[in-house]
C-alpha cells in the first residue's frame, strides 16, 4: 500500500520526477560505459601480451627472469615435459630459446630479441603464426627467419632478403648465422615489432652450441581462472632449480594497473554518486514542503511516524531503482554494439600501440560494473532522502508557510 | 475625457477544449474621474473584461481603445510598457513581491520607469504619508496584516499617476470593516486627486460604492446605473 | 538596477536550505576538478621534466628520417654553424650532441645487448641528469678516451665490476663490424631500468671514432629554462635550421608513446569531470526550475504591473549566477588550498608502485599545481555549462504570460 502512494505520489509532477531520473541515467550510463572501456583496455593488453609471448605459465632455469642469460638454460627439457604432461590441464606447451643479439643487414643493425620456437607448438601458444603480412610462418627449415614491420624497416631489408644474426654462445664465444626473410610479421605491439625476430628452435641450439637445452617452457592453460592452482602444481612436482611463473607474476605492472584502475573507479562512482545526491536532497525537500499541508493531515487522522518516514524515503528509493533498471537498460543498448565493433581510438594509436594494444577497443562489461551501478543508485536515492524525510517528520507548520 | 472605450467586444477561451464564450460583445465608455464597478455573478465576464481593459489580454474580436489608442494592435512588449506607465492594478491577493518591502514595493514601478532612487523613495514616502501607512514603511508583506498590504497595493497603484486604476475584488480576502476602511481610501484617492477607479465585484458592500454601475451577466451588460449621490461612510 | 540585484540577492536567501546545497553543489564539483586536474597536470609536469631530463631531453635537432628509422646512415655533422645558432637561442639553457648505436657488451663469455650512447660530459651536464646519478666511480671524461659508465642492471648482468675491461661490438658506420676494449670507469642508477639494463655511456669522440664517424652525430639535444617556451622555440629553431636539412622535435615527437599515455590518462581525467559537471548541471537544472515554477503567481503579478519580460529573465539570471558565484568562489578557493598542500606535501604512492614505476623513470609520487589556467578553465567550463542547463528555466520566464502566472496552481 505504501508503495503505491510512493509511486503516485511521483508523479504528481511529472518534470521533477524526469529531470532526476535522466540525470541518473546518464551519470550511471556515462560511468558504466567509461568503466567498461577502461577495463576492456586494461583486459586487452593483459590477453594481448599472453597471447603475443607471454603464454600462461612461463618454466624456466632458476633466475632466468630476472637474468635472461643464455647461461641459465633448462638442461634437461624432457624432464620438465614430464611433469607438464602429467596435468591435463594444461592445453599445449612449446618450447623455446631465449637470447640477445644483433642482426645486421647490409645497411644496418639493430639488437634484437632472438625467440627461437618450434614453428608447430608456438602456432598454438602465440598469435604470431596469425599476424604475418607479408611471405609466410616459419616452417622449421634452417636459416629462416621471420621479423617484424618495424625492425624490417629499420635494417631496411625486404622479403628475401639475407641477414646475419650474432649471439653470445654457450662457451662465450659470438655465434652467428646468415638467416633468409621467409615471412614479415605486425602485431598491435609496435615496440614489439621492431627488435624482435623469430627463427626455428634447432636454428638456435646449433648457432650457439646449446645442444638440447632450451631456454623456456611456455605452457597454455584450459581454463585461465586456474592458472594459480596449476602454477603451484607444476612447481611444487619440478625441482628447485627451476622456477615457474604465471603471466601475473611476469606481468606485475598490468596486474597491479588493472587492480588500481578497478580501485580508482570505485572512487569515481562515490564522487558522482555524492552528486546526485545534491540534487536529490534539494528535489525531494520541495516534494516534501509543497505537501505539508497533505502531510499534516495524515499524521492528524493517525500515521506514525516512522510511516511517513518511510513513505518518503520510499519515493525516492523507487526514483533510484527505476532510474538504475533504465541506466542498466540504455547502458547495455550502447554497450552491445560497441562490444562488437569496439571504439576506435586512432588518435592515441601509438601510445595504445606501445601498451600492447590496438587502435580499436573494446569495452567489457564486467558483473562488478553493473553491480558498482546498479547498487550505489538506490543507495544514493536514500542517501539523499534521508534529511528530507527527517524534515517532514519533524515540520513545524509555521516554517512551511515561510517558505512560500 | 473619455479614457477608455470597447466596441463589440468579444472573449472566448478554451477551458479543457471546451470554448466558453466569456464575452459576448461589450461596448462601453469610461471617463476620467469616474468610480465605476462591474457588476455581476461568479462567472459572467467581469474579471476577463477587466483584464481586456487592462491590456492584461488580447480579444478573440472587437477593440478596445485606451486613451484613443487601439490595444489590439499593439505588440506584448508595448502592453506591458502601457500598464507600466498608465494602468494601476490592485489584485484580490498576492499583490505585493514578497522579498520587498513595503516602500520597496511602492518603489518598484518607478525604478522600472526609470525614476532615480532619491525622487521615487520621496515619491514614496510622501504618498505612504498621505495614506496613513508610513509606518509599515520597512515591514515585508508577512509582517503584515492583509488590509494593510492592500493598502500598500493601492499606494504602489496610484503611485504612478496613472490614468486608470483597475481593482478585481479587492476586498474579497477581507473582513467588512477592513473592506470598507479600503474602499474609503480608493474614494478620498479618486475624490482628491480625481484618479479614476474600476473595480470588479460581486460583494454588494462594494457595489453600493460605486457612482457607476455596469452590470454583467453572462458575458453581456445587462443594465447600467449611475448614482449622482455623494458616497456615504459605511 | 540596484533594486533588481537586492531583489535577486533576497530571492536567493529565500529559501536558504535550497540555495545551500545548490551552493554546495557548485562547490563540490569546482573543488574536486581543481584538485584533480591539478594532481593531474602537476604531477604530468614532473613527470615530464624527470624523464626528458634522463632520456631525450626537451628538444632534439635531427637530420629528417631520423625518428622514423635511427640508423647511423642518418647522422649529421655538427658544425659550428649549427653550434651559433644553437648558442644565439636564448631561451635554450644548454644543448649536447649524442650518438646512440646498437651495441653487444661482452666480458669473456658473457655478453649481453647494449645501447652505446655517445655524449660529451661538459654539454651534457646542462642537459641531463645522467651523470649526478652515478653510483660509483666516476663519470666520463671528455677526449678521446675508451672508457665507459654503465648501468647498473647491465653491470650485474654482465658480470663485471669497476676496473674491468669489456669489448665492445657494434657495427659502423660504413657497414662494417667494429669492436672495440673499454674500460669501466663508473656506475649509474638512473631509476629507469631500460636504461640501467642497456645504457653504455662513452665520451662523444670515441664513439665517432668506434664508429667511424667522424664530427658526425645522431641527435643534438637540447634543454630549455622553461617547459612553456617549448612551442615557441621549437618554431624559431626549426625555421633557421630548414637551410641545413635538420629538423627539430619536440620531447613529445621523440617519444610518441609517452606523450600519449599522458594524453590518454589527461583526456581520462577531463572526460570524468565531464561527467561529474553534466550530473551536478541537472541538479541545478532541477532546483531553479522548482525556484522558478513556485513563483509563477508572483512574477504573473509583476508582469502585468508591466515589467518587462526581459527584465524578469535578467533577476532571474541574476539569481543564478549568484548562485553560481559563490559556488565557485568557493570552491576555487578550497581546491586551491588542496593543491597548495599537496604541493608542499606531495603525496607517495607506496612502495608497490615505486618498484613498477621505476621502469619508465616515473616518480612514484603525485604533485599539484596551481597554474591560474586551472581555476580559470574549470570556472570558466562549470559555468557555462550551469548556464546552459539554465536555460530551460529560464526560458519558461521568458514565455511566461501575466494573467497565466496569476492563474498558476
Amino acid at each position: 500500500m505504501l508503495w503505491k502512494i510512493a509511486w503516485r505520489n511521483l508523479w504528481r509532477n511529472k518534470r521533477r520526477s524526469v529531470i532526476i531520473l535522466v540525470s541518473v541515467v546518464v551519470g550511471m550510463v556515462a560511468m558504466m560505459l567509461t568503466d567498461a572501456l577502461y577495463t576492456g583496455m586494461i583486459r586487452q593488453v593483459l590477453t594481448n601480451q599472453v597471447s603475443l609471448e607471454v603464454g600462461h605459465i612461463q618454466i624456466h632455469r632458476k633466475g632466468f627472469h630476472d637474468n635472461p642469460s643464455i647461461k641459465l638454460l633448462i638442461e634437461r627439457p624432457d624432464e620438465v615435459e614430464a611433469v607438464i604432461r602429467q596435468h591435463p590441464e594444461v592445453l599445449h606447451h612449446a618450447r623455446r630459446v631465449l637470447t640477445y643479439g644483433i642482426l645486421s643487414s647490409s645497411y644496418n643493425s639493430s639488437g634484437v630479441n632472438i625467440v627461437s620456437v618450434e614453428p608447430e607448438a608456438e602456432r598454438q601458444i602465440t598469435l604470431i603464426s596469425k599476424s604475418i603480412v607479408q611471405g609466410r610462418y616459419l616452417k622449421g627449415e634452417a636459416h629462416e627467419v621471420l621479423i617484424g614491420e618495424g625492425l624490417a624497416r629499420k635494417l631496411e631489408v625486404s622479403l628475401g632478403d639475407k641477414v646475419v644474426a650474432m649471439a653470445s654462445r654457450l662457451d662465450g664465444s659470438i655465434g652467428s648465422d646468415v638467416f633468409r626473410i621467409v615471412g614479415i610479421y605486425r602485431t598491435f605491439d609496435s615496440e614489439h615489432d621492431k627488435v624482435t625476430m623469430y627463427i626455428p628452435l634447432e636454428t638456435a641450439q646449433h648457432m650457439l652450441g646449446l645442444g638440447d637445452a632450451v631456454s623456456e617452457f611456455v605452457l597454455m592453460v584450459k581454463d585461465v581462472r586456474q592458472v594459480d592452482a596449476v602454477r603451484d602444481s607444476l612447481r611444487n612436482q619440478l625441482p628447485p632449480i627451476y622456477e615457474t611463473l604465471s603471466y601475473r607474476d611476469v606481468l606485475p605492472l598490468l596486474v597491479y594497473q588493472s587492480e588500481a584502475m578497478a580501485q580508482w573507479m570505485m572512487i569515481y562512482y562515490v564522487i558522482i554518486g555524492i552528486a546526485l545526491v545534491f540534487g536529490i536532497v534539494n528535489t525531494m525537500l520541495m516534494a516534501v514542503f509543497e505537501r505539508m499541508q497533505e502531510i499534516g493531515v495524515l499524521k492528524a487522522i493517525g500515521m506514525p511516524n516512522r510511516k511517513v518516514l518511510a513513505m518518503i524515503l520510499l519515493e525516492s528509493t523507487i526514483l533510484g531503482l527505476l532510474g538504475t533498471v533504465i541506466g542498466i537498460g540504455v547502458g547495455m543498448l550502447i554497450y552491445w554494439p560497441l562490444s562488437h565493433s569496439g571504439l576506435n581510438l586512432s588518435v592515441f594509436s601509438e601510445s595504445l600501440a606501445s601498451f600492447g594494444v590496438g587502435a580499436v577497443i573494446y569495452p567489457v562489461m564486467d558483473l562488478r560494473i553493473l553491480l558498482s551501478a546498479g547498487v550505489s543508485i538506490p543507495i544514493v536515492a536514500l542517501v539523499g532522502a534521508i534529511y528530507p524525510a527527517i524534515k517532514a517528520v519533524r515540520f513545524e507548520p509555521v516554517e512551511a508557510m515561510r517558505y512560500i | 475625457m473619455e479614457i477608455i472605450r470597447t466596441e463589440k467586444l468579444e472573449k472566448v477561451y478554451q477551458d479543457n477544449s471546451v470554448p466558453v464564450h466569456a464575452l459576448k460583445g461589450i461596448d462601453l465608455s469610461i471617463s476620467a474621474g469616474e468610480f465605476t464597478v462591474i457588476a455581476g455573478p461568479s462567472g459572467s465576464g467581469k474579471t476577463t473584461l477587466l483584464n481586456l481593459i487592462g491590456a492584461l489580454d488580447k480579444p478573440t474580436a472587437g477593440k478596445v481603445y485606451l486613451e484613443g489608442e487601439d490595444l489590439s494592435a499593439k505588440s506584448k512588449g508595448q502592453l506591458a510598457n502601457i500598464r507600466l506607465n498608465k494602468i494601476g492594478f490592485i489584485f484580490q491577493a498576492y499583490n505585493l513581491i514578497p522579498v520587498l518591502t513595503a516602500l520597496e514595493n511602492i518603489e518598484f514601478t518607478m525604478m522600472l520607469r526609470g525614476i532615480p532612487e532619491k525622487e521615487r523613495r520621496r515619491r514614496a514616502l510622501a504618498l505612504m504619508e498621505e495614506l496613513g501607512i508610513a509606518e509599515l514603511a520597512n515591514k515585508r508583506p508577512t509582517e503584515m496584516s492583509g488590509g494593510q498590504q492592500q493598502r500598500v497595493a493601492v499606494a504602489r497603484a496610484i503611485v504612478n499617476d496613472p490614468t486608470i486604476v483597475l481593482a478585481d475584488e479587492p476586498t474579497a480576502n477581507l473582513d467588512s470593516v477592513t473592506g470598507s476602511r479600503l474602499l474609503d481610501l480608493m474614494e478620498r484617492m479618486n475624490r482628491e486627486h480625481n484618479i479614476t477607479f474600476v473595480f470588479s465585484s460581486h460583494d454588494p458592500k462594494v457595489i453600493e460604492r460605486g457612482r457607476r454601475l455596469l452590470w454583467l451577466r453572462d458575458g453581456l451588460i445587462e443594465k447600467e446605473d449611475v448614482r449622482d449621490a455623494a458616497p456615504s461612510e459605511g | 538596477m540596484r533594486l533588481l540585484l537586492r531583489m535577486a540577492w533576497r530571492n536567493v536567501w529565500r529559501n536558504k536550505r535550497r540555495s545551500i546545497i545548490t551552493i554546495a553543489a557548485v562547490t563540490f564539483a569546482v573543488m574536486l576538478a581543481v584538485v584533480m586536474r591539478g594532481m593531474q597536470l602537476g604531477t604530468y609536469e614532473k613527470n615530464i621534466e624527470q624523464v626528458v631530463r634522463l632520456s631525450s631531453g626537451y628538444l632534439q635537432v635531427q637530420r629528417p628520417g631520423y625518428q622514423e628509422n635511427p640508423t647511423l646512415r642518418r647522422s649529421f655533422v655538427y658544425d659550428s654553424t649549427l653550434q651559433r645558432i644553437l648558442k644565439s637561442e636564448t631561451r635554450i639553457n644548454g644543448f649536447s650532441p649524442r650518438i646512440y648505436a646498437d651495441a653487444l657488451l661482452s666480458k669473456r663469455d658473457n655478453s649481453f645487448g647494449a645501447m652505446l650512447v655517445g655524449i660529451d660530459p661538459e654539454n651534457e651536464n646542462l642537459v641531463s641528469d645522467f651523470s649526478k646519478r652515478v653510483r660509483r666511480g666516476r663519470f666520463i671524461k671528455p677526449g678521446l678516451r675508451y672508457e665507459v659508465v654503465v648501468g647498473e642492471k647491465l653491470l650485474q648482468n654482465l658480470g663485471v665490476d669497476l676496473g674491468d675491461s669489456v669489448v665492445v661490438l657494434t657495427q659502423g658506420f660504413d657497414g662494417f663490424l667494429r669492436d672495440a676494449f673499454c674500460t669501466i670507469v663508473g656506475v649509474v642508477k638512473t631509476g629507469s631500468s631500460e636504461l640501467d639494463r642497456a645504457a653504455v655511456f662513452l665520451p662523444i669522440k670515441a664513439a665517432q671514432d668506434l664508429l667511424g664517424m667522424d664530427g658526425r652525430v645522431s641527435v643534438v639535444a637540447i634543454s630549455l629554462y622553461r617547459l612553456s617556451d617549448l612551442e615557441k622555440v621549437k618554431r624559431h629553431l626549426q625555421e633557421r635550421l630548414k637551410p641545413l636539412n635538420l629538423k627539430v622535435l619536440t620531447w613529445g615527437e621523440v617519444m610518441p608513446s609517452f606523450k600519449q599515455s599522458i594524453e590518454f590518462d589527461n583526456v581520462g581525467g577531463l572526460l570524468f569531470l565531464a561527467i561529474l559537471v553534466v550530473v551536478v548541471a541537472f541538479g541545478i537544472l532541477n532546483t531553479m526550475l522548482m525556484a522558478v515554477t513556485e513563483r509563477f503567481r508572483e512574477f504573473g503579478v509583476v508582469l502585468a504591473l508591466g515589467m518587462p519580460q526581459m527584465r524578469l529573465v535578467v533577476l532571474v539570471l541574476y539569481e543564478i549566477l549568484m548562485i553560481l558565484v559563490i559556488g565557485l568562489a568557493a570552491g576555487n578557493l578550497l581546491g586551491g588550498s588542496v593543491n597548495w598542500y599537496i604541493l608542499k606535501h606531495p603525496i607517495y604512492m607506496g612502495k608497490q608502485l615505486e618498484e613498477l614505476y621505476s621502469q619508465f623513470g616515473f616518480l612514484p609520487y603525485m604533485w599539484s599545481t596551481l597554474r591560474w589556467q586551472i581555476f580559470l578553465n574549470n570556472s570558466l567550463t562549470i559555468l557555462l555549462v550551469a548556464l546552459v542547463a539554465s536555460a530551460y528555466p529560464l526560458w519558461k520566464v521568458y514565455r511566461l504570460e501575466p494573467l497565466k502566472g496569476i492563474r498558476y496552481t
